[in-house]
């Protein structure tokens, strides 16, 4: 679980933001380093690694995991230092006022999102909704100074170094969905001293946020036989539906039974989690998912896929709460699942 | 005075439970304090001799507490609703990270999720009393061994210098108070002074009130950070001040009006000595002057405050040499006697 940890702080603090994620891609290659045989960066920013097992004629099981993660883009640079800036991907504007960003220009800054003072404030603000057009981000900098640094277009991330909560509980920016990538690699280092039965191929998927752009394109290059799709879902939190009450924080990974994905591949999922002792849920989400389950399941003539989800609380903020042990928990069944893998779907 | 702040503004120390600042800045001043005493209520009051014991006894006053939250109740599910101490903007408060209690349990506050929200309630703010501290814990029971109701919590200390001079940092409403006062004690004064360092202001101004009537000055100055509404669509004549036009001076505010004679004072100091200053255009906001110019027979009241934006907030921001330019003015104020 601790090394869990170490790689969600380094995983965390990528800064790829939904179509700009070339700018984490060095970082990514260097965390790495030593699980593939080979890997390369495609031309629309995913991160693709490859090992082989040996056998001839071997299948090959995807593992996906997206590396963009929600954030801002600028779009104006304004007087006295602030920046407007537009959404990239869904963000909540109540969490905003007075939180910490950075600004990934020529040199990456600080900017905090700006907030109302109180006697600016008109009588019934509170009741009408908050948009994120109100809001500029404050950089402290001069509007030429600025301009030296950003132009419209710079990506902005939510600045939050990642922490520790009670209860093996972690808090920190973008778990969704590199947590999962971190899931990833862990599984990867348990099958490290195991025969391999079939390659493994691993994408980093760049553009889920913004359209599954990454996912679909990587699938297509990988070609693979079968696919472990990995993202975080939604854990029970109060006023949540009824039917979120089953997901979870700390009851293993939440596997899903969807049209988009395989649902003999989900069964076996399902089995091996019971055979093998690991905690589990399911859930049931019949049509879209919200995943890249769909763009890989439907890659060239259909990639049998499941949906592997690790449970979140709080998503798409900078907050994000997920627990080690569910990580690791996740980290198993992919292990295990690859491992029984010895035929076609 | 910056490295100062910056150790101050870490301080986990909302209104009525200052002892970990008040710690701090006694082991600042003992040495270099003529004498000082903690009060009942806890107040810190400390005199240092001048070179001349002027007519008029002269107070400097900052207020070591800051705005927080208080444990109200924790949930069968472990979540811990709570109270703000002092006034909080609850669009400030949601999706912070905050540290709870003498045990320092970190939480993150949250509320109804977006994607669980009702088309009406999207962008809708959510009132304080609806959002709760998760800090990992998914029962009562654990929950209470780390926490307990009536516990306090502040935002994370996350003090840093950015942009062209600026800090940002929780509580710099009123640390930088607190490090001015030890700083300016760091002098040699021409006059004796007092120097207070007061409890719950952010509640009522509480602390000064004892303050005012336990000392009885003649003329006290509060060293306060004030609302700097200078952020990008602001009409500027809302302003109330600006960063980085250096000390604030105030005609009148929420609670007091002051003295005029010791706000001509004030600027004229300033204009001799070259050094920047504003006077607040706007009627809002309330410091301690208020209470020392109640308090008994009432003393003179000046307040000499810092712009700063995004305060009650966790990321206060403030210029560095707006903070240079407020201890000099207040230094040639005290050199210059009343």
């Amino acid at each position: 679980m601790e090394r869990i940890f170490e790689l969600a702080c380094a995983f965390s603090e990528l800064p790829a933001v939904s179509g700009q994620e070339h700018i984490g891609m060095e970082r990514v290659a260097e965390l790495c380093k030593g699980y593939f045989d080979s890997y390369e960066v495609t031309s629309v920013g995913s991160f693709i690694g490859r090992i082989s097992c040996g056998k001839a004629g071997a299948k090959t099981l995807l593992l996906d995991a997206h590396i963009d993660e929600i954030g801002f883009i600028v779009s104006e640079i304004c007087e006295g230092g602030f920046l407007k800036v537009v959404n990239i991907g869904g963000i909540d504007p109540r969490i905003l006022p007075a939180s910490e960003v950075l600004i990934y220009g020529k040199k990456t800054i600080t900017g905090i999102f700006t907030s109302k003072p109180p006697h600016l404030q008109e009588k019934d603000e509170l009741e009408k909704p908050m948009e994120l057009e109100d809001l500029a981000i404050d950089t402290g900098y001069s509007k030429e100074q600025l301009e030296e640094i950003v132009s419209i277009g710079t990506p902005v991330g939510y600045r939050s170094p990642v922490v520790r909560l009670q209860n093996n509980a972690i808090a920190g920016k973008s778990f969704d969905d590199r947590i999962c990538a971190v899931s990833i690699l862990r599984a990867l280092e348990m099958l490290k001293e195991k025969e391999l039965p079939v390659n493994i191929a691993v994408q980093f998927s760049g553009g889920e946020e913004t359209g599954y752009k990454g996912a679909t394109t990587a699938s297509y290059q990988i070609a693979p036989d079968f696919a472990i799709c990995l993202d975080v879902t939604n854990a029970y939190v109060p006023d949540a539906p009824a039917y979120r009450k089953d997901i979870k924080m700390g009851g293993g990974p939440s596997i899903s039974f969807s049209a988009q994905t395989s649902r003999k591949l989900t069964i076996k999922a399902v089995e091996t989690a019971k055979k093998n002792g690991i905690p589990h849920q399911l859930f049931a989400e019949p049509n879209h998912t919200g995943t890249n389950s769909g763009a890989i399941q439907t890659s060239r003539g259909g990639v049998p896929t499941v949906l592997v989800s690790i449970p979140l609380k709080n998503m798409h903020t900078a907050n994000e709460v997920v627990m080690l042990s569910d990580v690791y928990d996740t980290s198993r069944l992919i292990c295990e699942l690859a491992l029984s893998l010895k035929e076609g779907m | 005075m910056i490295e100062r702040l910056k150790k101050y503004c870490g301080c986990i120390s909302p209104s009525g439970c200052e002892d970990e600042i008040r710690e701090l800045i006694i082991q600042d001043i003992q040495q270099i304090a003529t004498r000082y005493e903690v009060d009942r209520m806890g107040n810190l009051i400390a005199f240092k001799k001048g070179r001349k014991t002027p007519d008029k006894k002269v107070v400097v006053s900052a207020h070591m507490d800051e705005v927080g939250l208080m444990v109200k109740y924790i949930s069968d599910e472990g979540y811990i609703y709570f109270d703000p101490i002092g006034g909080i903007d609850p669009r400030v408060v949601g999706g912070r990270r905050v540290v709870i209690g003498d045990k320092r349990i970190y939480g993150v506050v949250a509320s109804k999720a977006i994607h669980l929200q009702k088309k009406k309630e999207r962008g809708m703010v959510v009132p304080l009393e609806e959002m709760y501290i998760d800090i990992g814990c998914d029962d009562k029971k654990s929950c209470e061994e780390v926490v307990s109701v009536g516990d306090v919590a502040t935002f994370v200390p996350n003090f840093e210098e950015f942009g062209d001079g600026l800090i940002k940092s929780k509580a710099i409403d009123d640390r930088f108070g607190c490090a001015l006062l030890v700083e300016l004690m760091q002098e040699e004064l021409e006059y004796d002074t007092y120097f207070a360092f007061v409890t719950c202001e952010e509640v009522g101004t509480d602390g000064a009130k004892q303050v005012a009537f336990n000392l009885r000055p003649d003329i006290a100055i509060a060293i306060e950070a004030t609302t700097a509404g200078d952020v990008l669509g602001a009409p500027k004549s809302r302003y109330a001040c600006e960063l980085r036009k250096g000390a604030v001076i105030s005609h009148i505010d929420g609670s007091t009006i002051y003295d005029k004679k010791l706000v001509e004072y004030a600027l004229a100091t300033a204009q001799e000595n070259n050094i920047k200053c504003q006077l607040k255009n706007v009627i809002a906001g309330g410091n301690d002057a208020s209470a020392y110019q109640r308090t008994a027979a009432g003393a003179r009241v000046l307040a000499v405050s810092a712009p700063t934006r995004y305060i009650h907030s966790a990321s206060n921001v403030v210029c560095k040499d707006d903070l240079f330019e407020i201890k000099k003015l207040v230094l040639a104020l005290l050199q210059k006697g009343f």
